[in-house]
């Protein structure tokens, strides 16, 4: 098991990568790929917002029905869903322990794992497309239930993607337990689809 | 290179390559899934159209080589020197490629953001040419609505806020003391999103039915009825948005992350502080044009009911969400030109900037405020009345903290060793043509008369006042003021000026008779008018001829002045900013020695004062190697 462990410093590989102009003064103490991934995720927060503030009008300004009539959310299919995402961010964040730790096994594992969660999330969520009786097409309910459901979908999928590289950069050998930034902030970006998930759920399907 | 090798290298090959690519993808996509739904026909043109204007333009990113150092970083794979891109740019021929050195992509963006400039203002000529005279002469209403369409959303998502963003990529990280910004490739991905949107936007005019024809707001459901140039519209604004908050994001990362040593956030020139708080308008309002743009996709396209009254949608949903982006989109048009007028006025001054402190609070207080006046724009379109009343009061409250601007640049002037050179005069003139439109603004945020003078020509001159008398004359400052830097050569400064009296007399002649026609009740996006205002219109036809004339003095003089212009000074303006402190233009990663700031950035006149010191020697250093940019070859 000789990759079972990281020897501190890493993969010699990632130092000889750098080819970019020279290194700037650090003026904060944030990391700039941190800050810039939070950045975007506030972004994220805003789309998110402008698809709620269709949500609000259409539910509480315009007074429609919700779900329309003679239709139904599948609220406890839908919660064990929840609980599968919930969950992969605890495996993400026993990946990112492992790569911290210079764990190796348990950062593969975490992130194959967090990838198998998420995946399982998104088959549930178009089983329940498939199944649920009615199309967005249908009324203005249901374009935004597609739509906020959807919009949530193309985020789990974009967060699939990440892990996706970094499982596969984890596989080949890549980070150390100096250098695993290619995990954590894919890491805080599962974080935030997994958080958003919770208010989408809250929404559409509780309240 | 041969054949083979060129379609395997990232470039214009490659790109050409992955168009037809990206067609036939598009072209399964559509026909797979609607076979699989069994829908019939199995080929409808629309859906692939749309289909295909997102395929294309990702096509073109992935072929000119944007992403090609990310799939080899995802895949694991060794990333190789070519990734970067080399840094800055040999000839005239590398401004054509994918490049990461941010004085190379700020050239490209300013020069690209000023084709589609010109192209929109020709729209603007052909307009004011078939309201030379009541009735139809040259073109049909239908293109005519075509034609203020598309040169609205030209110069809005196409010139002024990504030209802003260009300036700013070239001065910002100089200023700051950093080799570049903090996401090179992520900065030179921004730029090329851009050409793409404006082609889709151009592209529209050949669309079926005509180029997209219901202004650049897009008022649902108009727009989800209208024919297939709105799809270009819409997905053409996604790509402009992404490109901006890319950008956007980059700055403020590049702003809080990489400041030189001893650059505080209070010794920032005011420039950087206008550009932070226009990231921050960029990073959290853009998401919603997005989301308002994907309702009118979705209803277009998959038939949802985002906007069907009928089926519980809400039309008026979509002017809350648009205008919640759009109206803080007036201040991401605004605020980088404060910036530039301060550095301006104070270096030609030779003062400091009067009230720095208050100058960049005032900025913050837009930001903030920006947020929360979207609704004056919807004043009679019956939406809640009660919200009329708290709209106004917030939008007359804005104008507070853009006076404690307007008069500490006239303190600032006061008294000071005024040098009229030519950004001096633009941002002369843009004091007065920007408080000119902020007053009629304030008239407009009037309930009783924007009811009268709603979608009239008061609101046409208003815009144009404060977007082309305001913005575009700051645009104009910042490209004479940075010029030297830029491209190591000096403008003419008598042409400059020429320029600038041409512009700022017939600018006045062709929109300040708009207010007038507006009062009388002329109607704006009508391609005919009454009798009545037939002498008014003629008159202003022909200065705005001469306007777009004077235009052509200034492209003139950009164009020789590059090529053949006299060599420039590091300092030229005599200014304390860091960017003025390294050669013209600057070295290739731009400070052989990262310099030390020791004060403020305005502190002219004040004996002694330095903003930023080198180690070795002080004052302008001339660093071996070229970089930047040579001027432009036949």
């Amino acid at each position: 098991m000789e990759s079972a462990s990281i020897a501190p410093g890493g993969h010699a590989a990632e130092h000889a990568e750098h080819h970019g102009p020279p290194a700037a003064n650090q003026s904060s103490r944030l990391e700039s790929q941190f800050l810039g991934m939070l950045l975007f995720i506030i972004s994220e927060v805003m789309l998110f917002g402008a698809f709620f503030a269709a949500y609000f009008f259409i539910r509480v300004v315009g007074e429609a029905d919700w779900p329309a009539k003679g239709e139904e959310l599948p609220v406890a299919v839908a919660g064990v869903n929840t609980a599968i995402l919930i969950s992969s961010s605890f495996t993400m964040h026993w990946a990112l322990e492992g790569a911290r730790n210079g764990n190796r096994r348990a950062l593969r594992a975490g992130l194959f794992t967090t990838m198998m969660l998420g995946l399982t999330f998104l088959s549930i969520q178009i089983n329940e497309y498939v199944n649920i009786g009615f199309a967005p097409a249908d009324n203005a309910q249901g374009s935004i239930f597609y739509g906020l459901t959807g919009l949530h979908g193309a985020h789990v999928f974009v967060g699939l993607t990440l892990l996706t590289f970094a499982t596969i950069r984890a596989f080949r050998g890549h980070f150390s337990i100096k250098e695993h930034r290619g995990v954590e902030v894919p890491g805080i970006y599962w974080h935030f689809v997994d958080v958003m998930w919770i208010v989408v759920y809250t929404t559409i399907y509780v309240l | 290179m041969t054949l083979a090798g060129r379609l395997k290298a990232p470039g214009w090959s490659r790109a050409a390559l992955s168009q037809p690519i990206g067609f036939l993808v598009a072209l399964g996509v559509v026909v797979g899934v609607r076979a699989l739904y069994g829908y019939d026909p199995l080929v409808d043109w629309d859906a692939i159209i749309t289909v295909v204007l997102i395929a294309l333009p990702l096509a073109f990113l992935v072929g000119i080589g944007c992403f090609d150092y990310w799939f080899r970083w995802a895949s694991g794979a060794p990333t190789v020197p070519e990734d970067h891109s080399g840094h800055g740019a040999r000839s005239w021929k590398d401004y054509f490629y994918v490049n990461t050195d941010h004085k190379v992509i700020g050239i490209q963006y300013i020069v690209t953001t000023f084709f589609f400039f010109i192209a929109g203002g020709l729209m603007a000529m052909v307009m004011r040419a078939e309201l030379a005279q009541p009735g139809t002469q040259f073109v049909e209403p239908n293109t005519y609505n075509g034609l203020f369409s598309v040169h609205a959303s030209l110069m809005i998502f196409l010139f002024i806020i990504p030209v802003f963003a260009g300036i700013a990529n070239y001065v910002i990280p100089l200023m700051i003391g950093a080799p570049d910004m903090a996401f090179p490739r992520l900065n030179a991905l921004s730029f090329w999103m851009l050409p793409t949107a404006g082609i889709l936007m151009l592209a529209s005019f050949f669309a079926d039915g005509g180029a997209f024809a219901t202004g650049w707001t897009a008022y649902a459901p108009l727009s989800t009825e209208t024919p297939l140039g709105q799809t270009f519209f819409t997905i053409a604004v996604q790509f402009a948005g992404a490109s901006s908050i890319a950008t956007a994001l980059n700055f403020l990362v590049t702003i809080i992350t990489m400041r030189a040593p001893g650059m505080t956030f209070w010794r920032m020139p005011l420039l950087v502080w206008a550009n932070f708080t226009t990231s921050l308008l960029v990073v959290i309002a853009t998401p919603f044009i997005a989301g308002s743009q994907f309702f009118v996709l979705l209803d277009r396209s998959l038939g949802t009911n985002f906007f069907n009254v009928g089926a519980n949608g809400d039309a008026l949903m979509y002017q809350h969400v648009f205008w919640f982006y759009s109206h803080p989109a007036v201040y991401i048009m605004m605020l980088p030109g404060f910036g530039i007028v301060s550095e301006v006025i104070s270096a030609n001054a030779r003062k400091p900037v009067f009230g720095y402190r208050m100058m960049a609070f005032s900025l913050m207080a837009i930001v903030v405020l920006g947020f929360t006046v979207w609704a004056h724009h919807m004043f009679v379109s019956g939406m809640f009345s009660w919200l009329r009343v708290p709209m106004m009061i917030t939008t007359m409250l804005i104008a507070v903290p853009t006076g404690i601007k307007i008069f500490s640049w006239l303190a600032t002037l006061w008294r000071g060793v005024i040098h009229l050179t030519t950004p001096m005069l633009f941002a002369l003139g843009f004091i007065t043509m920007f408080t000119l439109g902020g007053i009629s603004g304030i008239m407009l945020a009037v309930i009783p008369v924007v009811i009268h003078v709603s979608d009239t020509y008061f609101v046409v001159a208003h815009i144009h006042y404060v977007l082309f008398g305001g913005s575009v004359f700051t645009i104009f400052a910042g490209i004479y003021h940075w010029f030297p830097k830029m491209t190591g050569r000096m403008y003419d400064e008598s042409l400059g000026k020429l320029h600038f009296w041409l512009s700022f007399v017939f600018f006045n002649l062709t929109f300040g008779p708009m207010h007038l026609v507006g009062v009388d009740g002329m109607p704006r996006r009508v391609a005919d008018y009454a009798e009545q205002f037939a002498t008014m219109n003629v008159i202003i036809s022909v200065s705005s001829f001469l306007f777009g004339l004077s235009f052509l003095v200034f492209l003139y003089n950009m164009v020789t002045s590059w090529r053949n212009g006299p060599k420039a000074a590091a300092n030229p303006w005599r200014a304390h900013t860091l960017e003025w402190q390294v050669s013209s233009p600057p070295p290739i990663f731009n400070f052989d020695e990262v310099p030390t700031v020791v004060g403020g950035p305005y502190e002219y006149g004040v004996p002694g004062a330095v903003h930023g010191v080198f180690k070795e020697k002080r004052g302008a250093a001339v660093p071996a190697g070229g970089g930047g940019a040579p001027p432009p070859a036949e």
